[in-house]
């Protein structure tokens, strides 16, 4: 054959010990229709797209088996690649709080302020977390690892992967994807809880329309918001901070443009990247064991928690209410913060029962709450355990 | 204009000042050895004296140009020299300078010695030469010990330190934490103390409602005054005294009911009629549209496909 016919087939034989094809496993491979799956989902079924295509894709990513002995520094986890770069949002808990600016300048607190008692629906949606962390705790996870993943039970991504990364690193990608994949899924988890912890009376409770807010009332919101949960809580001033920084934005009336930005480009700047990376992140070896069984139990069991004790706090609530102020306990599930989702359940289910019966600006009350309440449940157990 | 540029340029001037010296004060003496025999070795190969500079930031220090000194009446007898890219100490770290008199030997290497036969002051000065950041009195010491922190950076009195001699739970730790720490004490302590998650979830969930509690206090509050304030700004501009209107105008428990009841009954009494079978109702009157309750705002449909 010759020396150029052996030194070819030699060339030939090392690029084949680096193509994928050399270095799959059954995992990969597993891993490979997780992801497919997941872009499926959100084409095909319409299940939150814009999250679980970009973790979908990611998913993809992190699983093209290579030879990481090669050292072509290409893998999320090697230091210096392109992926580890982008990576570096997640790792270090920088694109959780970009993606909460974005929140805060898209959200309309007017529901909120014009009815301020129902942010307490919002902190009672919270149990989701706590009642998770204690059976995570009895299933043998640490404190740190069970505050990671019961913050699920507050639905909200962000705030999941800000505090999984600061506490268990090694679950984050297992609890990013649980968190998201059951956020898709609240119009599925949600609406037989509620049937079944109301009664038909109590689902055709017409509330009553609340006050117009007043401008300053819209300004003094976000800050006041953020300087009284922030002295409460420290812990959560990366989350909460922005979120209120992002809705002065939006209603002080001077900053449109970077209101807009904040809740447009930048957002979705953001969210390509953190969906994308949470997603490769996700690689086999890491993904595929006990554990992960486990986050999605425990995710799935703190979403109907949450979406209960909030239903259920609802009626105790009622119980001290005077009569014509009473809720109607479907605005409860909305103490989730998967915004506006929720709320939309609760109005699509109010008017199964009665075509007037509009919630959804009721329910956007709790929902944002909860938003604010999941970020201050983060900012302890951060405070807590970190 | 102008004038409000200048302003606003020196206003940021303070604040990057403010934050800077704040930095700073976070720079701590942290464990000094006096006489060494054969402990820590530095660059040249020698032993001699070492003193320990902790940062007990959670962000990176740059101490060019701080002063340490052992000499209370000459604050900058030894000027940390600018330039070097190892004066930048990372958050919560060390470093160490070397107390033998040989300043040529490089930024480590510092312009005196210290008297191990007296108590030796050492005192770290802020780049001005005059604010005292930090200063410790070493009191004299077998060789080969040092006298340290107790805590990394913490405390602020002689008492937080003592005198380590090197043995087994008396660690001399240069370049290294005081305390070695192998695991988060917080989550031991929880998974001891709180193996159920009992006290997590009570505790944490009392903050949550302490937390939206004092929220929704605050803008009950606050639209309580709002309301009352745009109330008041409506009678003035009629020419109506609100306070007059409060007394005159507005017995407690007022209904509409009573009132429509009374009017009909003076009708009744000043327009006598015969005998007539008469049932009076009320009903108020309610607006028809709301947004709350509009139908614009579900147009956002479901998922499905």
């Amino acid at each position: 054959m010759g020396e150029f016919g052996t030194f070819l087939l030699e060339n030939l034989t090392q690029f084949w010990q680096l193509t994928g094809f050399y270095n799959a496993t059954w995992q990969h491979l597993v891993m490979l229709a997780v992801g497919l799956f997941f872009i499926w989902l959100a084409i095909k079924k319409d299940f939150e797209p814009m999250l679980l295509v970009p973790i979908g894709f990611g998913i993809l990513i992190g699983n093209v088996p290579f030879n990481t002995a090669a050292g072509l520094e290409v893998g999320i986890y090697e230091e210096g690649s392109v992926l580890n770069i982008l990576y570096n949002g997640v790792s270090a808990g920088w694109y959780p709080p970009l993606i909460f600016l974005g929140i805060g300048a898209m959200t309309d607190f007017t529901a909120l302020i014009a009815n301020p008692k129902l942010m307490l629906v919002g902190a009672a949606a919270q149990f989701g977390i706590f009642g998770a962390y204690m059976v995570a705790l009895a299933l043998g996870f640490m404190p740190d690892q069970a505050g990671s993943i019961s913050i699920i039970g507050g639905a909200d991504g962000p705030t999941a992967i800000f505090l999984s990364s600061k506490l268990a690193p090694n679950l984050m990608g297992a609890i990013a994807v649980s968190a998201y994949s059951y956020m898709a899924l609240v119009p599925v988890i949600q609406p037989p809880i509620m049937r079944l912890l109301t009664t038909k009376n109590e689902r055709l409770i017409k509330m009553k329309p609340a006050r117009a807010v007043a401008q300053s009332e819209k300004i003094l919101f976000p800050i006041i918001g953020m300087l009284l949960t922030c002295f409460v809580v420290p812990s959560g001033l990366p989350l909460l901070g922005m979120l209120f920084f992002g809705n002065l934005l939006r209603e002080c009336g001077v900053t449109n443009r970077l209101a807009k930005t904040a809740s447009n480009a930048l957002t979705d700047i953001v969210t390509i990247l953190l969906g994308m990376t949470v997603g490769a992140s996700t690689q086999a070896s890491t993904f595929l064991t006990k554990e992960t069984i486990f986050i999605f139990a425990l995710g799935f069991m703190a979403f109907i928690i949450a979406s209960a004790s909030g239903v259920l706090f609802v009626k105790l609530f009622n119980l001290i209410l005077p009569a014509n102020k009473k809720l109607n306990p479907l605005i409860g599930n909305a103490g989730v913060s998967a915004v506006p989702m929720s709320s939309r359940i609760s109005n699509n289910l109010g008017l199964e029962y009665d075509p007037s019966n509009y919630l959804l600006m009721h329910a956007m009350g709790p929902n944002v709450a909860g938003v604010i309440g999941s970020a201050v449940a983060a900012g302890v157990l951060l405070g807590f355990l970190a | 204009m102008r004038k409000k540029h200048i302003l606003l340029v020196a206003l940021i001037a303070c604040c990057s000042v403010a934050s800077f010296a704040q930095a700073r004060k976070g720079l701590r003496l942290n464990e000094v050895m006096v006489v060494n025999e054969d402990n820590f070795v530095d660059d040249y190969g020698q032993r001699s004296a070492w003193i320990e500079l902790f940062n007990s930031n959670f962000a990176p220090l740059e101490i060019s140009s701080v002063f340490i000194t052992n000499d209370p009446a000459n604050p900058t007898k030894y000027p940390v020299p600018l330039g070097d890219v190892n004066t930048r100490i990372p958050k919560r770290q060390h470093i160490v300078f070397w107390a033998d008199g040989k300043p040529s030997r490089g930024t480590f290497h510092m312009n005196f010695v210290l008297n191990p036969e007296e108590p030796n002051w050492i005192g770290v000065y802020d780049a001005d030469g005059r604010t005292l950041i930090d200063s410790i009195t070493v009191p004299p010491m077998p060789y080969n010990s040092t006298f340290a922190r107790k805590v990394d950076g913490e405390g602020t009195s002689a008492l937080d330190w003592e005198v380590r001699s090197g043995n087994e739970g008396s660690i001399i730790t240069p370049s290294s934490n005081n305390v070695i720490r192998d695991t988060n004490k917080k989550v031991d302590t929880f998974a001891r103390v709180d193996a159920n998650g009992f006290g997590m979830t009570v505790s944490a969930m009392g903050i949550v409602f302490l937390a939206l509690l004092l929220l929704s206090t605050c803008f009950y509050i606050i639209s309580r005054i709002g309301a009352k304030r745009s109330q008041n700004k409506k009678l003035a501009a009629h020419g109506i005294n609100p306070a007059e209107v409060r007394r005159a105008d507005k017995p407690e428990g007022d209904s509409g009911e009573v009132i429509a009841a009374i009017a009909a009954a003076l009708n009744e009494h000043l327009n006598a009629h015969d005998l007539e079978s008469t049932i009076l109702t009320f009903q108020k009157m309610r607006k028809p549209y709301s947004p709350w309750s509009s139908h614009i705002y579900t147009l956002r449909q479901m998922p499905r496909k």
